[in-house]
């Protein structure tokens, strides 16, 4: 799989130039799993960000000890990124996100090489993060509209 | 490039969680789509904000296909 090709239909990276694509793409590793495989656990520490290239992943969240089953809360396909929060914060994972199909494939950035590489590229660094900041709301207008 | 949907698929009647992918054509009312094993048709779509570039955002409502 080509990163660059991949990356280009993948809106976190969408205004980016084709010498920064490429800067990204040097960064990204390529990993399959299969049907169930845990890919981040929630609660732990974080450093990667995801980009799903093919297959579906789901996203669940686990509640407190004694209350009810973990619950999933929603199905991520193709152009889709996770993990991004941790990027951004620094906190632990916010949910577990696992395999869904078989030979679910993903783009692994590791977070101080993209953050690096954001600090020498500024436009780079500004366009990624309004892209991640529009992609935080897109996945907020998802979930209000689940919950309707 | 081509245009890129980046659709937020919302499942009515079941308890499926909701999907969002990024699709080569836009979703339509009356389409059937798959998401995993189950097929689900199509009975809404809505742009939920405007298109940036070849990026557009759509919204669409999917009830279980009979088969």
């Amino acid at each position: 799989m080509d990163p660059i090709e991949v990356l280009k239909t993948v809106e976190l990276f969408d205004g980016l130039e084709p010498a920064e694509l490429g800067a990204v793409a040097a960064l990204c590793r390529e990993r399959t799993y299969q049907a169930g495989q845990v890919i981040t656990t929630q609660g732990e520490v974080g450093d990667d960000l995801f980009v799903v290239c093919d297959g579906f992943v789901e996203v669940i969240l686990s509640r407190p000890p004694g209350d009810q089953a973990p619950r999933t809360m929603v199905h991520l396909g193709r152009g889709q990124i996770f993990g991004e929060m941790a990027l951004v914060d620094h906190g632990p994972r916010s949910a577990t996100v696992r395999a869904l199909v078989d030979g679910a494939v993903v783009m692994i950035i590791h977070r101080q090489d993209f953050a690096s590489l954001c600090e020498a590229n500024h436009h780079l660094g500004f366009v990624v993060m309004r892209n991640m900041a529009a992609d935080l709301s897109f996945k907020l207008r998802h979930r209000n509209l689940a919950n309707r | 490039m081509s245009p890129i949907y980046k659709v937020s698929y919302v499942v009515t009647g079941n308890d499926h969680p909701g999907t969002i992918a990024n699709v080569e054509r836009p979703p339509k009312v009356g389409d059937v789509v798959r998401l995993g094993d189950q097929s689900y048709k199509v009975t809404e779509v809505v742009e939920l904000i405007p298109a940036r570039g070849e990026f557009h955002y759509l919204h669409a409502t999917l009830a279980p296909a009979r088969s």
